[in-house]
C-alpha cells in the first residue's frame, strides 16, 4: 500500500517532467515569449457616458436597469418583484447597502426578510437576493461580484431574482479595467454576471432561469 | 467516448434518413448562424480582435512550455492541486483516484468536451461515484443514455416532445409541451443535486498563466454552482487552453460568445483561482486541476499545430453544409463538424478516422467564421493527402478507382460507355437528375440525386468548343 502510494507520487512527478520534455522539444527555437499583452482595439470610446452605455448593454443582456434610490425606483422595483411572485428578500449580513434597500422595499410588499441560510436549505418561497456589486462593466452590461474579503455570492447564485446595487462610481468602461485590480492576487471567485440565467438547450428557444436567477435587476446609485 | 469515426458513411446515411433529427437540425443550425452573423455585424472590431486572438494563441503555442509552467506554478501557489495526464487511460485513473481519496459519492458536472474525450464519467462510475450532468442539454441526453451531438448544444437533436417523455419516465414529471415548464422541472431536480454533491466537475475555456486561474463561460449558471457549492472542485482541461495573462482574457471573451451563440457576452463568466480562502463563506475546500495532454504535445510538434488554437465555439459546425445535413453523431466521436474532422484524426490517429477529412465539401465557410483563424480547409485537404500517402483507403474506394483507371486508359471503351450512358440517360431522365438507381448504385442515390449524363460527353464538348475558338491543337 505504502509502495503503491509512493510509486503513484513518483509517477506524477515523472509524468509532469516528461510532459515538459515533450513541450520543450516542440517549442525549441521559437525565441522568447511575448513580454506584454498584445495591443488591440478598444471597443468602447473612452468619452462615451458609461451610465447610458451600461443601461443599454445590460438591457440587451436581458437585465433591467433602475436608477435609485428615489421613491419611484423603489416602487418600480417592488412592483417588479411582486410580478415575479417574490415573497422573500435576502441580503448578506455584511452588506449594509443591500440591507437598506431590502428593508426599504418591505412596505411595497408583502415581502418577508429572510437569510441566505434559509434559502440555501430549500425554502419554498420565491426569493430575491440583494447584493452590492464590486464593479459593473459598461461594454458588456456586466455585474462584477467576487469572493474577495470573504464576501458571499449566494444572492446572485441561488435566488430567483437577483437585485444588484451598483454604485455609479464603480462603473468601468471595459472588461480590462474591471480585471486590472485582480491580476496581482485574484480571489477564489470572480464572477461576471450579464443578465439572467438562460438556456437555449431545448429547440434553441431562449428561456430564462435555467439554474440561476430568472430576472436580473441593477439598481444604479449615484 | 467510444470511437466510431470510420463509420461516417453509414452513420451519415442514417442521420439523413432520420426525420426527427433532420427537423431538429433544420430548426437550429440556421438560427445559430443568423445570431452569430448579426453579432459580428454589430461588432466592427471583429477582424482586429480575431487577428489579435490568433496572434496570442500562436504565441502560446510557440511557448506552451513556458506558459503552462507558469500556470501550474501560480495555480499551486494559490492552493490548487495540479495533475498531468499523458493519455485518456491515465486521466481516468487520476480522476477516479481523486474521487476515492476525497470520499465522493455524488458529483455534479458542467459541460466539458475534455471530460467527454477521456470518458471521465465511466471512470468515476467505476469508482462508485454517481455523476449528474448539470448542463440542461447534457442532462437530457444523459437521461436518454446518448452522447452529445453538438459542442455547445448537445441536445440539438431532441424535440420538446421527446424531452417531456424522458422527464415523465425518469423524473416522474407530468407531460407538457411548454419549454419553460420543462426547464423548471430540470432546475428543481438539479438544484437538489448541487446542494448534496461532494464534487463539482467542470471543464475550462481558458487557463490564465499569470494568475493560475480557470475561466468558465456559461449561460445557465451551472458552472458557477458547481464551482461554488460543492466542497471539491475538479477542472478537466486540455493543456492548449492556456492564455498568457488576465489582460488577454477580454479579447477572447469578446470573440467566444459572439461566435458561439451570437451574444455580446455569455450570462456568466467565472474566473476561479486556487481554493477557498480563509474567511470565505463558500467555495471548494480543495481544487484539483487535471491537465490533459492526450495527443496534444504530438500535434504541437507537427504541421497541424494551429488546430490547438481552437476555443471550441462551434461556429465552424454551424456554418458547415455537411454538419448541417448530418449533425454531430455521424462524426463518431466527441468533436464534430470541421473541427472534429481535423482534430479527431490528429487525437486518435488517422487510420482510426480516415473517413472524417473526406466529410467536407471544402467550401471554406469554416475558415471564414473561425474566430482564431484556423485554416481548417487547408488542414482537411492535407489530411486527405496524408491518408493517401499512408495507403489509407476504403476497399470500395480502391475497387472504384481501379475500375475508373481501367476505363480511362482505354479511349474506345470510354467513348462507348459515354455514348450509351448519354442516350439512355437522356431517354430515362428527360435531362433531369436521377433520383433512384437499383442496387448497388442505390447506395449513392438514396442520399442524393445523380446528375443525368450529359447528352454530349465532356470530351466531345471540349473538342467542339476548342474547335469553335480556333484552338491550335
Amino acid at each position: 500500500m505504502e509502495d503503491q502510494a509512493g510509486s503513484q507520487g513518483g509517477d506524477a512527478v515523472n509524468e509532469r517532467e516528461s510532459l515538459f520534455r515533450r513541450l520543450s522539444a516542440a517549442c525549441a527555437g521559437n525565441g522568447a515569449a511575448s513580454e506584454a499583452p498584445f495591443p488591440g482595439g478598444a471597443p468602447v470610446a473612452p468619452e462615451c457616458d458609461p451610465v447610458a452605455l451600461f443601461a443599454k448593454t445590460f438591457t440587451a443582456a436581458g437585465g433591467v436597469p433602475l436608477f435609485g434610490p428615489a421613491e419611484q425606483a423603489l416602487s418600480d422595483l417592488g412592483e417588479m418583484l411582486r410580478a415575479e411572485g417574490v415573497t422573500a428578500l435576502f441580503f448578506p449580513e455584511d452588506d449594509p447597502a443591500a440591507r437598506e434597500i431590502a428593508e426599504a422595499l418591505v412596505p411595497f410588499g408583502p415581502f418577508n426578510l429572510t437569510s441566505g441560510a434559509e434559502v440555501r436549505e430549500g425554502s419554498a418561497a420565491v426569493t430575491a437576493g440583494f447584493r452590492t456589486a464590486e464593479a459593473a462593466i459598461a461594454e458588456t452590461g456586466t455585474i462584477v461580484e467576487t469572493s474577495a474579503g470573504g464576501k458571499t455570492l449566494l444572492p446572485g447564485l441561488i435566488a430567483d431574482v437577483h437585485v444588484s446595487i451598483v454604485r455609479v462610481a464603480s462603473l468601468v468602461a471595459r472588461m480590462e479595467e474591471a480585471l486590472a485590480s485582480f491580476t496581482a492576487d485574484p480571489p477564489r471567485n470572480i464572477s461576471f454576471l450579464s443578465g439572467p440565467s438562460r438556456t437555449g438547450d431545448i429547440e434553441q428557444t431562449l428561456t430564462v432561469g435555467a439554474h440561476g436567477p430568472k430576472k436580473a435587476i441593477a439598481l444604479l446609485l449615484r | 467516448m467510444e470511437l466510431n469515426a470510420n463509420a461516417f458513411g453509414r452513420t451519415a446515411r442514417k442521420a439523413l434518413l432520420d426525420k426527427t433529427l433532420q427537423e431538429a437540425l433544420g430548426r437550429t443550425t440556421g438560427r445559430f448562424q443568423a445570431h452569430r452573423d448579426a453579432a459580428i455585424a454589430a461588432f466592427p472590431e471583429f477582424e482586429a480582435t480575431r487577428e489579435r486572438a490568433s496572434r496570442i494563441k500562436r504565441d502560446v503555442l510557440d511557448h506552451l512550455d513556458t506558459y503552462l509552467a507558469r500556470f501550474i506554478e501560480e495555480a499551486e501557489k494559490r492552493g490548487a492541486i495540479v495533475h498531468v495526464a499523458r493519455d485518456a487511460a491515465q486521466a481516468r485513473e487520476i480522476g477516479a483516484r481523486i474521487a476515492r481519496d476525497e470520499g465522493i459519492t455524488l458529483a455534479v458536472k458542467s459541460k466539458s468536451m475534455a471530460a467527454e474525450e477521456i470518458s471521465l464519467n465511466e471512470a468515476l462510475q467505476g469508482a462508485g461515484v454517481t455523476v449528474v450532468e448539470s448542463d440542461l442539454g447534457e442532462y437530457i441526453i444523459q437521461l436518454a443514455g446518448e452522447s452529445p451531438s453538438h459542442i455547445i448544444a448537445p441536445a440539438v437533436h431532441k424535440t420538446r416532445e421527446e424531452i417531456s417523455r424522458l422527464f415523465e419516465r425518469h423524473l416522474g414529471e407530468p407531460r407538457t409541451d411548454s419549454i419553460p415548464e420543462l426547464i423548471g422541472m430540470a432546475r428543481r431536480h438539479l438544484r437538489a443535486k448541487f446542494f448534496s454533491a461532494g464534487m463539482g466537475i467542470s471543464g475550462g475555456n481558458f487557463l490564465v498563466a499569470d494568475t493560475g486561474s480557470v475561466v468558465l463561460v456559461t449561460n445557465e449558471g451551472n458552472g458557477r454552482m458547481g464551482t461554488i457549492l460543492p466542497r471539491v472542485h475538479l477542472a478537466v482541461v486540455g493543456i492548449e487552453k492556456v492564455i498568457p495573462r488576465m489582460a488577454d482574457l477580454p479579447t477572447f471573451l469578446r470573440l467566444l460568445p459572439r461566435s458561439a451563440t451570437g451574444q455580446a457576452i455569455s450570462s456568466y463568466v467565472s474566473i476561479v483561482t486556487g481554493r477557498r480562502r480563509e474567511g470565505d463563506p463558500e467555495g471548494p475546500e480543495r481544487t484539483h486541476i487535471l491537465l490533459l495532454d492526450c495527443g496534444r504535445s504530438a500535434i504541437l510538434e507537427g504541421k497541424y499545430r494551429e488546430i490547438l488554437k481552437c476555443v471550441r465555439c462551434a461556429a465552424c459546425l454551424n456554418s458547415c453544409p455537411v454538419y448541417q445535413s448530418v449533425g454531430g453523431h455521424a462524426y463518431g466521436w466527441v468533436y464534430s463538424g470541421p473541427i472534429g474532422a481535423v482534430l479527431t484524426p490528429l487525437l486518435v490517429g488517422l487510420p482510426e478516422a480516415t473517413a472524417l477529412p473526406d466529410a467536407s465539401t471544402l467550401c471554406g465557410a469554416c475558415a471564414d467564421v473561425c474566430p482564431v483563424k484556423i485554416p481548417l480547409p487547408d488542414f482537411l485537404l492535407e489530411l486527405r493527402s496524408d491518408a493517401r500517402a499512408q495507403g489509407l483507403k476504403t476497399p470500395g474506394e480502391i475497387v472504384a478507382m481501379k475500375g475508373y483507371a481501367g476505363v480511362m486508359q482505354r479511349a474506345g471503351l470510354l467513348e462507348a460507355i459515354e455514348r450509351i450512358a448519354g442516350v439512355l440517360g437522356q431517354f430515362f431522365t428527360k435531362g433531369k437528375g436521377i433520383g433512384g438507381l437499383p442496387y448497388p448504385f442505390s447506395g449513392w442515390t438514396e442520399r442524393r440525386d445523380f446528375p443525368a449524363p450529359a447528352a454530349q460527353p465532356f470530351r466531345k464538348q471540349w473538342k467542339i468548343k476548342r474547335g469553335a475558338r480556333g484552338g491550335t491543337r
